[in-house]
């Protein structure tokens, strides 16, 4: 059964519509997925001519029979070679006269042969159309983020002295691919120790003791959906005063970001929600990186909760929210969880 | 985990042999594997390569890991290409490069307006002679997926599904010091084999049953592939027997000839030929006869028709030959080697 949606065939109209386009080519694997409903080929084994009157594909042929059979309404062709010419004949074919191509996305080499063509640069189309997310494609993201939270009680169960940083790892892999997870969102990270004050620390052989913090960051990808979660807890009865400390600045952060984040704020704006909280606590220099990033099916996509945008976060775009504080060398606290932005306000994607 | 700069000295001395001042590295594939690095994003990092000295542009936040992680690299806080080619300028460097391929139309564009020349696959053809250290850990993630099979033969029962079976082999490698799958595990029972890309269902073994499984682990990061296809019970079906003899003959067949300075189709041709000759099997057997790996599941060089890429020492790849035939019955074996001097030598051996 073929999962084109009409729904992103007839906004991508509209956007070509506006930019007085009637063709535009479609190549990065992403896009293709977000815009097919499920992966096709390999990445750069397939490319989309979208135009006024239909869709055209071509793709290696090892995958042209399957295609069409799942795909009956778009004219598609095997091609091993030359796939961007085999474009330029098919356009020219069709008379388009005002085809674009997405020069933020496509390849140097093969941009320059559409451009060799007459090609204008359209960069980005599908990326605008990507942040704000199908009722669909929200199902999937909850059922993602789903597995993901069942892994984490499942994981803070496990923590025992002598367990190593990787064993961890290795579990939370192997438990959300046992729930319907097919692959991990990014490589998880489990830090122990001084490990959690590095905000991009690598989980290495580090073992478990006694009165130690630990922070888990990982996600899963259920039916091409990324989830993405940040816990950190204390191992042991004495947590130090300053971890419980930067522990509750750190979650009032996130917690005031989903209290207050409204409908028609930009990314900047609930950016300083979380920043102003720390920063009035006396962290806002340990508070190192951006308060959010838009996730769909890559686990960083558009729409960024952070000072530099400036572009209102839309209905239904999804977004992390994970405030964190980080005393390097020493340790480090951060608190994260999914959202989608609603009329009412932002709610959490789980 | 501390990074090794072991891969990013030898592709210095690549650029310096082929005489190129600087290379700009804008894939995260390859930023990947020359910083010995797990970058998570397409854009999180870039890297500016000379044969003496390597600049890494990323954010500060993961500067700061990295400036311990990787002390080889210069950071610098910007993700913008056009700081790539100042940096190029302020150093007055000559014959900068980048790969046309792997970098997106407008910093094509932007560092072609720079003097830059376009200098396609150089980090692949670095990528795929694998160094001891690599070699050393898809050495390691051979055997667990190899030792794996031995310990999930004792333990399959009739009555399980190929979900519960998958999962079980799963456990054994993770219980074997796995740190991850390299793809997810195909495990066909009875016709189901005859699919080379099955998903696994709840088809329950019977007490006489072909079995095909096709798995992998990681190991820091690199992978290991591997399939058995083998008979569950006491009776093996005569043509089964028939089948997977002659797919293993085609397999050592292909481990006898394979020397470096073949072609790929050269090679594959081997395991089609001798198929062909045991009678006429040769359209049965409808994939490549391998690929290589490493970091990534599937990497050069393609062992299949029409490869003309050149085998070499220390190259890694599979040898997978299979017959299939729709409905009835699929039979395939691989292991992943390592091409030597001497010939193809099978990693995925338990110890």
């Amino acid at each position: 059964m073929s999962k084109l949606d009409n729904v992103k065939i007839a906004a991508l109209k509209n956007i070509l519509k506006k930019n007085k386009l009637n063709g535009y080519i479609i190549t990065d694997f992403n896009d293709l997925k977000y815009f097919l409903g499920s992966a096709v080929a390999m990445p750069g084994e397939a490319v989309i001519l979208f135009h006024s009157k239909g869709l055209y594909m071509a793709v290696r042929s090892l995958y042209e029979a399957s295609f069409r059979e799942q795909f009956p309404e778009i004219k598609t062709e095997g091609c091993d070679a030359d796939r961007a010419e085999q474009i330029i004949k098919q356009a020219n074919r069709l008379g388009l006269k005002n085809v674009a191509f997405d020069s933020s996305k496509e390849i140097y080499a093969a941009g320059k042969i559409f451009a060799g063509a007459g090609f204008k640069e359209a960069p980005g189309l599908i990326t605008a159309l990507r942040v704000s997310k199908t009722e669909y494609e929200l199902k999937n993201m909850r059922a993602a983020a789903k597995i993901a939270y069942a892994a984490f009680e499942h994981i803070r169960k496990r923590l025992k002295a002598g367990v190593t940083e990787m064993e961890l790892c290795a579990e939370l892999e192997r438990f959300m691919k046992h729930k319907g997870a097919s692959a991990l969102s990014f490589q998880s990270i489990v830090a122990f120790g001084a490990g959690t004050g590095n905000p991009h620390y690598m989980p290495g052989n580090v073992k478990l003791k006694k009165n130690m913090p630990v922070m888990f960051d990982f996600g899963c990808i259920y039916n091409d959906y990324c989830s993405d979660i940040t816990r950190t807890v204390w191992y042991g009865d004495k947590p130090a005063p300053e971890f419980k400390k930067i522990l509750k600045i750190v979650r009032e952060a996130h917690d005031m970001v989903a209290a207050r984040a409204k409908y028609g704020m930009s990314g900047a704006e609930i950016d300083a929600i979380a920043r102003g909280h720390i920063e009035a606590a006396g962290y806002g220099k340990y508070f190192t990186h951006r308060t959010g990033h838009g996730i769909g099916l890559e686990p960083h996509e558009r729409g960024d909760i952070s000072q530099l945008n400036k572009e209102k976060i839309g209905l239904n775009y999804c977004f992390s929210v994970e405030p964190g504080i980080y005393l390097l060398g020493k340790f480090g606290v951060r608190w994260e969880d999914c959202f989608y932005m609603t009329e009412s306000g932002i709610k959490i994607i789980n | 985990m501390k990074s090794s700069d072991e891969k990013l000295r030898n592709f210095q001395k690549i650029l310096k042999k082929q005489g190129i001042g600087a290379f700009a590295v804008m894939d995260i594939a390859s930023v990947n594997y020359l910083a010995d690095y797990k970058f998570m994003g397409q854009s999180d990092a870039f890297l500016l390569v000379t044969p003496s000295q390597a600049w890494c542009f990323t954010k500060e936040l993961y500067a700061i890991t990295l400036r311990r992680a990787a002390p080889f690299f210069k950071c610098v806080n910007s993700l913008n290409p056009a700081d790539i080619a100042a940096k190029v300028k302020e150093f007055k460097i000559k014959s900068a490069a980048f790969d046309p391929g792997l970098i997106d139309y407008i910093s094509g564009n932007m560092f072609k307006a720079a003097g830059f020349k376009e200098l396609p696959g150089i980090v692949a053809a670095a990528r795929e002679i694998k160094l001891p250290s690599e070699i050393a850990k898809i050495r390691k993630a051979c055997r667990i997926s190899a030792k794996a099979y031995e310990i999930f033969r004792r333990k399959l029962k009739t009555g399980l599904t190929e979900t519960a079976a998958a999962r079980m082999l799963e456990d054994i490698m993770y219980s074997l010091g796995a740190t991850g799958l390299a793809f997810p595990t195909v495990m066909a029972f009875g016709p189901n084999g005859a699919n080379p890309h099955h998903a696994n269902g709840e088809r329950k073994l019977k007490a006489e049953d072909a079995v095909l499984m096709d798995y992998g682990c990681t190991y820091q990061g690199y992978c290991s592939d591997i399939t058995r296809s083998f008979w569950h019970g006491k009776k093996p079906a005569k043509e089964f027997t028939k089948i997977y003899d002659i797919v293993k003959a085609a397999h050592d067949e292909v481990i006898k000839k394979a020397k470096p300075g073949m072609s790929g189709e050269e090679l594959d041709a081997v395991a089609r030929n001798y198929m062909e000759k045991a009678g006429g099997f040769a359209k049965y057997f409808i994939h490549t006869t391998g690929h290589g790996l490493g970091i990534e599941i599937h990497e050069a060089p393609r062992v299949g028709m029409k490869s003309k890429q050149i085998l070499k020492t220390g190259m890694v790849f599979t040898d997978e030959p299979g017959l299939y035939f729709e409905g009835k019955l699929g039979v395939r074996y691989e292991n992943t080697v390592l091409l030597t001097k001497r010939g193809a030598k099978i990693l995925t051996v338990g110890e």
